[in-house]
């Protein structure tokens, strides 16, 4: 479903991402794990068509991101680590307006629904500004869901929500890759990685460290076996 | 509490300062510093004579004055928001409301750092009023304008309040505020029969000339109810108005005491609208711990209702450009209810056909006034309905991300601003001719003629616009590094000569869009004329011509334009 070949990205003279290739296919949960600074906000951005590659090419089920970018859009959804909304649409307004860029046809079935799984409910003719930073990334995450994406971006997925919200959270981002979406998340949360992530790519200042299943990057390293994801990532980045 | 608040106000324009220069390093900060410079010596300190303004008490310095004020605190009351002037930011609220302040004490901090940017305008005003020269009456003029300016910052903080009351608490907040409602009541309508009783004479005068009329006009509101309910007005403007120290002495007590009375009413108003607040929340605790315990039936606590507004619907299905369109429009209507279009036509319609009892003067002072609107409309509305690409490309990110085209975008982007401002100067343009449409003196062009100047107008108008707005927005595309986005605006002098390099840039794009519309518009006037078309219809033809190749124009640069948001590189500050 991704296919992610040779991307570099340099924001001036700085290489945010370098020689990145891999792929994710339906049905898997991808962890994308590195330091600060490592390029993993970058390489999701690029997936979703927000930044352009300066080199390399990204496809989405099947569309190439650069050359048919509305068909390969259609498909994804990304929700960012820090919420960003219209500060002059309401809770409702913002779902209506994903729902005519994506044409969800029976979104007046789709929001009850939506609002009250989301336990937004309430805040449906509220304004952004009066949200709690919880809030709004429930909202952010409601208008991705919204029109049934195949693929879904999550850059640090569990920021600000309440232990409740994590474990929905959680179970959404399963349930949607049960179901055959693909999912890549980006995250420090190690043990949110172990937990849902079926393969998990570790990147250091941009480049590719490893990238593979936990058994697979045991098996190319022995001496880890038996250590945590937290002490394989830092054995591996040197952090 | 006061030496903190003049730590904060002194180190934050130290620091300011500091970082301006350091910017100035930066190219584009340096031109506009350079530019904004010239422009402050152009507009202050260039040697010229001594301007005409209005000194000392002069009758057409107290009317300009008064008449401004009036406008002013008129339109604040009818169209303000319910925010303060004294909104507390992040920072303030984190420092000061944990800090062991009075409530009182934290006003008044807020007041007193609310004041250096007041003196400042004081002062530009005063010098670009005086041409640069520096004297001690100048010196009294600031401080003269100072007073203006905070008494009237002052009273948007007591109106805001009270909206705010009125809206959020409820019966109480109703309750609380009756005194003040029914003040205001009883100047609205003593004001309105005072205006009543002054006209006629006001109007006779001026028919016979300039000089009676605005003495007339002058005499009438020194006089009866109008002389009473505008002394506060009057007693402010004599201030900055004073031709002397002994003149301004004179004046000071009067203004003083209206500034420390709005003082005295925004503070009590700041601390009663906390008191309603908290006795609203009381009775709702009240009502829900009733129906918890039976003694009242269960029922939704309704929150506080919030002013109707315009409601826009937007299908699930369609062109996606069409949801960018409904966002902005939305975005742009969310404060406006029907009711405020109502008392604008209300005012516009009702005051100068009520005002001179439905006289034909009152039918041609309603089509002058929608005119004027109008064009107020058409040139500054595309500076000022900001809900496009200005506001939008802070979400760049955001917008990036959707399945839709740049040209789409950007299309939807512009059309919104279009949109609006457009419905505005065609109704005030067809409004206008309808006024005018009854009246067949001998100073007016015949009817048949009027309507093919109007229906001339509609296209004209609607072509201007267009380029106006694809201007503002392809220079945010273009330069937006150089231009203020989202909803806050840069200061400064940089910022200002930054400004004044585009806004001359687009003063040459919209001169050059317009030229080959202008050239096609009048071949085809001049042909329509030689084929002998009656009256002025080949105005209307040569109008219909030209902007046809006007919004031509504007929608290949929509295409271009949609071209460039795709190649926008968002700030890199998502390195992750």
């Amino acid at each position: 479903m991704i296919e992610v070949q040779r991307l570099t990205k340099l924001y001036g003279t700085l290489e945010a991402v370098r020689d990145l290739s891999f792929t994710a296919a339906p049905g898997e949960v991808l962890g994308l794990v590195g330091p600060n600074g490592a390029g993993k906000t970058t390489t999701l951005r690029s997936i979703a068509g927000i930044v352009r590659p300066t080199e390399g090419t990204i496809r989405v089920g099947g569309h190439d991101v650069q050359r048919a970018p509305v068909a390969a859009k259609r498909l994804l959804a990304f929700m960012p680590d820090e919420p960003h909304l219209f500060d002059y649409l309401t809770v409702e307004e913002h779902l209506r307006f994903t729902a005519r860029l994506y044409q969800v046809a029976d979104v007046e079935r789709r929001l009850p629904a939506l609002l009250g799984e989301l336990e937004l409910g309430e805040k449906a003719q509220v304004l952004p500004g009066e949200l709690s930073r919880g809030m709004k990334q429930k909202l952010v995450i409601a208008c991705g869901l919204l029109h049934d994406p195949q693929v879904l971006l999550f850059d640090e997925p569990l920021t600000g929500l309440d232990p409740a919200g994590i474990r929905r959270m959680k179970q959404t981002i399963k349930e949607r890759a049960r179901q055959g979406g693909t999912v890549v998340l980006s995250s420090h949360l190690l043990h949110l990685v172990e937990e849902i992530c079926t393969r998990v790519l570790i990147m250091n200042r941009g480049c590719r460290v490893t990238f593979g299943t936990i058994e697979e990057i045991l098996t190319e390293r022995p001496d880890l076996r038996g250590r945590s994801l937290e002490d394989i990532f830092l054995s591996l980045t040197g952090a | 509490m006061i030496g903190a608040a003049v730590y904060l106000i002194r180190r934050s324009l130290v620091n300011a300062t500091r970082r301006r220069v350091a910017r100035l390093r930066q190219p584009k900060y340096l031109i506009g510093f350079v530019v904004g410079s010239l422009y402050l010596y152009w507009l202050v300190l260039r040697p010229r004579a001594p301007t005409g303004v209005p000194t000392g008490g002069a009758v057409g310095g107290e009317l300009l004055g008064v008449g401004l004020l009036a406008v002013l605190v008129g339109l604040n009351w009818l169209f303000g928001s319910a925010e303060t002037p004294f909104s507390f930011s992040l920072a303030e609220t984190q420092y000061l409301f944990p800090a062991p302040l009075t409530r009182r004490q934290v006003i008044d901090f807020k007041l007193l750092r609310s004041q250096l940017p007041l003196l400042l305008s004081a002062v530009v005003t005063a010098l670009i009023f005086s041409s640069g020269h520096v004297s001690a009456l100048r010196a009294l003029r600031v401080i003269g304008l100072w007073v203006v300016y905070a008494t009237l910052q002052l009273h948007y903080a007591g109106t805001a309040l009270l909206r705010a009351s009125l809206t959020q608490h409820g019966v109480t907040g109703w309750r609380r505020q009756l005194g003040t409602l029914v003040a205001l009541g009883s100047v609205v309508l003593l004001g309105w029969w005072g205006v009543r009783q002054a006209v006629p004479g006001v109007v006779a005068a001026f028919q016979r000339g300039a000089t009676p009329g605005s003495a007339a006009l002058a005499s009438a509101l020194h006089a009866g109810v109008l002389g009473v309910l505008l002394w506060p007005l009057r007693a402010v403007v004599a201030l900055p108005l004073a031709d002397g120290a002994a003149a301004f002495a004179r004046q000071a007590p009067a203004a003083l005491v209206v500034l420390a009375a709005h003082y005295l009413w925004v503070v009590r108003s700041t601390l009663g609208f906390e008191e309603a607040a908290v006795e609203h929340a009381v009775k709702v605790a009240r009502k829900l711990e009733a129906m918890r315990q039976g003694r009242s039936p269960y029922r939704a606590i309704r929150a506080p209702r919030a002013p109707g507004r315009i409601r826009l619907r937007l299908a699930p299905t369609g062109a996606p450009s069409r949801a960018i369109v409904w966002k902005n429009a939305v975005g742009a209507t969310r404060d406006l209810s029907p009711w405020t279009f109502l008392l604008i036509a209300g005012l516009a319609i009702g005051g100068p056909l009520g005002l001179t009892g439905g006289s034909i003067i009152g039918w041609d002072i309603l089509a002058v006034i929608l005119l004027v609107l109008g064009s107020v409309a058409l040139l500054f509305g595309p500076l000022t309905v900001r809900f496009d690409l200005r506001r939008d490309l802070e979400m760049l990110d955001v917008l990036r991300g959707y399945p839709v085209r740049g040209r789409q975008i950007v299309g939807g982007e512009v059309a919104a601003p279009v949109t609006l401002i457009g419905l505005v100067v065609w109704t005030c343009l067809a409004g206008g001719f309808a006024a005018s449409a009854g009246h067949h003196g001998p100073g007016l062009p015949p009817l048949a003629d009027r309507l093919a100047i109007f229906l001339a107008l509609l296209p004209a108008t609607a072509a201007v616009l267009l380029v106006l707005v694809l201007v503002q927005n392809a220079v945010v595309l273009l330069f937006p590094a150089w231009v203020s986005i989202g909803r806050d605006r840069a200061v400064g002098l940089e910022a200002t000569g930054q400004r004044i390099l585009l806004m001359a840039g687009g003063m040459v794009a919209l001169a050059l869009a317009l030229v080959p519309g202008a050239i096609i518009g009048a071949l085809t006037a001049l042909a329509a004329e030689l084929v002998g078309l009656p009256g002025l219809w080949w105005v209307t033809l040569g109008a219909a011509a030209g902007s046809g190749v006007v919004v031509f124009e504007g929608l290949l640069a929509v295409h271009l334009l949609g071209g460039v948001f795709d190649r926008l590189e968002p700030a890199a500050t998502g390195v992750g």
